[in-house]
């Protein structure tokens, strides 16, 4: 078995309290931080804003690295030997289709936001990008079990925020950008980095505190996400020779920087993640208007959509599925893309300033976890996944 | 013979009703309680106006009546300049045509954008934004400084910062679409916007603040020293949208209207007109002593 997956199957009984242990970290977290924050924010108002804007800082450009690091983690430990990544020509079709994926909701996007008169949404572009690695993940099993298709969705998910964080670059205005600051700050946390490597350092501190800082610089002050800064700084860590399995804890015996960094950040970057949704989910509802809609019509419909045409396109070009995929298993796939939740909401933040149209997306962010229910619905009624009648759960995950 | 009776009726009532409200008009036009000294500084404030409507229209006619009385040479439009479509033709619908008598008599109309404006309306010569989201200028003894809430990002805060700091006018009025402080039932005041912007009024000695977004016309009393008036019902409306509270001073939510202002040395004189010319509210306020640096 080849797949990130196959680890899961070699010991369902010990890895699925962990996913379940993941879900509840991931699920929970950010949601109680955005029930708490809407909740005062229209209670409160006053008091949440002022609170939230001391703290916004703090929250979304500094802790909020932290969690960017997990996910890169695991994006870095999915290429070597057992990871979804690995070899890299598995990414290939997946990439062709996240382009679809990303591109027809793309079109919609901005065919749906002048029907409803807020031509200022469109500014939000990027988030359309956005697919909640977690949150899909957790309804992806809920509905495929083991099955092929779950790698296959985190190769799109990683594809199609890969793609939103170049989005996201070309969203920002570029009288804000500094290239040259980022280009020389960049290029010296790289190398701070890559000499680490190089001398063999093993522990991941060196690698954080110097090159992350480095490149925090290069994003903060080059007008970039500087809660981005460890994505690049990641993949130098010296990790495991096999990936355990995408979200899967790393043994608290673990050796390697890589493992050692998740154990010391696991904690932080969930108080990050609470955080960021008590930061950024509170919006008076009153500011919203028809706009808010926009964002939840262009996913829903054009995501099962995009899938289907990047998948066509990709298949057209000899690139193959796993067997056991079908069109009925990419529609449920493509809602289950629409869930941006978390990215949306870092996307949103990004792109948009702080106002009554950034609150209009945000909510729209929110109301695209529905798309795990829509994903639910329509498994049920084209009967795949746990509503077939073979479950395609018991099939190979190494398809 | 029955259907003729009751159609000569109708007509009669109808007679009547627009003669009262010709004769309300005339009354509440005649009635202005603006002091129009000579070298004050006149304006006008509209709000929510692009609709293309027939009542953004009879709010222009009434500015048209109240100008020739009340020579102001400025209008502050709040934003939402312009809905629904707004290719080159739109614009002239819902803006050239309407204020083409008071373009020609040299009126200068200076907006902001709302939640219903396309970007590329700042580009669009005749409501003076100079291809700019927020920008300032200075009239008389006053300096305005336009802002757009629909996105509030840092570099415009900065900007705001020193704006205000090198702003040495005795007035200082700030204008935007979302209102910091309302009793509008569909929206209120917006309080994200109002901790980002409040602090930079406080700390330079802003005095008055317009608004629109809520499609009502509001005075409310003084929050924190500052003057903060909603307009925004020059064309659309939101019929017994406004509520009460201790911050409410005024509030006209009947029908649709626009505000006249005239600043004489330490005072503001205002009074907002409605499409009928009824005058719906009057007042003066005085400007604090510690502000005007």
């Amino acid at each position: 078995m080849s797949s990130a997956e196959a680890g899961s199957l070699d010991r369902p009984s010990r890895r699925m309290p962990r996913i379940w242990r993941f879900a509840t970290e991931y699920l929970l977290l950010l949601p109680i931080g955005a029930a708490i924050a809407l909740a005062w924010a229209n209670v409160e108002p006053e008091s949440y804003f002022r609170t939230t804007l001391a703290i916004e800082f703090w929250v979304n450009e500094v802790a909020m690295v932290l969690f960017f690091g997990l996910i890169m983690k695991e994006v870095a430990e999915a290429t070597v030997p057992g990871g979804v990544l690995h070899p890299w020509r598995r990414a290939l079709l997946p990439l062709v289709a996240s382009v679809g994926l990303t591109l027809v909701p793309l079109v919609a996007f901005s065919l749906v936001v002048p029907l409803f008169d807020e031509p200022r949404v469109v500014e939000g572009w990027p988030v359309v990008f956005a697919t909640d690695l977690a949150v899909g993940y957790v309804f992806a099993r809920l509905i495929f079990g083991r099955h092929a298709i779950i790698p296959f969705f985190l190769l799109l998910a990683i594809c199609t925020n890969a793609l939103g964080v170049i989005a996201l670059a070309m969203a920002a205005p570029a009288t804000d950008m500094h290239l040259l600051v980022f280009s020389v700050l960049m290029a010296a946390a790289l190398a701070v980095v890559l000499i680490l490597r190089q001398s063999r350092v093993s522990t991941f501190w060196p690698y954080v505190l110097a090159g992350g800082t480095l490149s925090w610089c290069a994003l903060h002050f080059g007008g970039f996400e500087a809660a981005l800064a460890l994505i690049p700084i990641i993949p130098f860590l010296p990790h495991a020779q096999r990936d355990p399995g995408f979200f899967v804890d790393a043994s608290p015996d673990a050796q390697d920087a890589l493992s050692r960094f998740e154990l010391w950040a696991r904690h932080p970057a969930q108080a990050a993640l609470f955080l960021f949704g008590f930061v950024n989910a509170g919006f008076q509802l009153s500011a919203l208007f028809w706009g808010t809609m926009s964002l939840p019509i262009a996913i829903f419909v054009a995501k099962p959509i995009g899938l289907m045409i990047g998948t066509g396109v990709a298949q057209a070009a000899r690139l193959h599925l796993p067997r056991t995929v079908g069109w009925r298993e990419l529609i449920v796939l493509g809602f289950i893309a629409t869930i941006g939740f978390t990215v949306a909401l870092f996307f949103a933040t990004a792109a948009v300033a702080p106002g009554p149209t950034l609150s209009e997306i945000k909510m729209g962010a929110l109301v695209s976890i529905g798309g795990g229910l829509l994903a639910v619905l329509a498994a049920a009624l084209l009967r795949t996944g746990r509503f077939g009648r073979q479950h395609p759960g018991r099939e190979s995950a190494a398809e | 013979m029955r259907a003729w009776s009751t159609s000569v009726v109708r007509r009669a009532v109808a007679a009547v009703v627009q003669l009262s409200l010709a004769v309300a008009a005339l009354a509440g036009t005649q009635g202005s309680t603006l002091p129009n000294a000579a070298g004050s500084l006149k304006f006008a404030v509209i709000g929510d106006n692009g609709t293309g409507s027939r009542e953004q229209y009879d709010v222009a006619e009434q500015m048209v009546r109240f100008h020739k009385q009340f020579p102001f040479d400025l209008v502050l439009m709040m934003g939402d300049n312009f809905y629904g479509s707004q290719r080159p033709a739109d614009l002239e619908k819902k803006f050239g045509v309407p204020y083409k008598p008071l373009l020609d008599a040299g009126v200068k109309f200076q907006a902001s954008l709302g939640n219903h404006d396309q970007i590329h309306t700042v580009n669009y010569a005749p409501i003076g934004m100079g291809g700019q989201r927020y920008y300032t200028f200075v009239r008389g003894p006053a300096r305005f400084f336009v802002l757009d809430t629909n996105a509030l990002d840092q570099t415009q805060l900065t900007w705001l910062d020193n704006a205000l700091q090198g702003a040495k006018e005795a007035w200082k009025i700030a204008y935007f679409h979302h209102p910091l402080y309302g009793n509008g039932g569909r929206h209120g005041g917006d309080v994200q916007l109002r901790v980002r912007l409040e602090p930079y009024f406080l700390k330079y000695g802003v005095q008055i603040v317009f608004s629109g977004h809520d499609h009502v016309y509001e005075r409310l009393t003084p929050q924190n020293g500052i003057l903060y008036f909603v307009v925004g019902s020059s064309g659309q409306l939101r019929k017994g949208n406004l509520g009460q509270s201790n911050s409410t001073a005024a509030g006209f939510d009947r029908d649709q209207a626009f505000l006249a202002c005239e600043i004489v040395a330490d005072k503001l004189h205002f009074q907002a007109i409605s499409r009928t010319g009824a005058t719906v509210d009057s007042g003066e306020y005085q400007r604090p002593a510690r502000s005007g640096n």
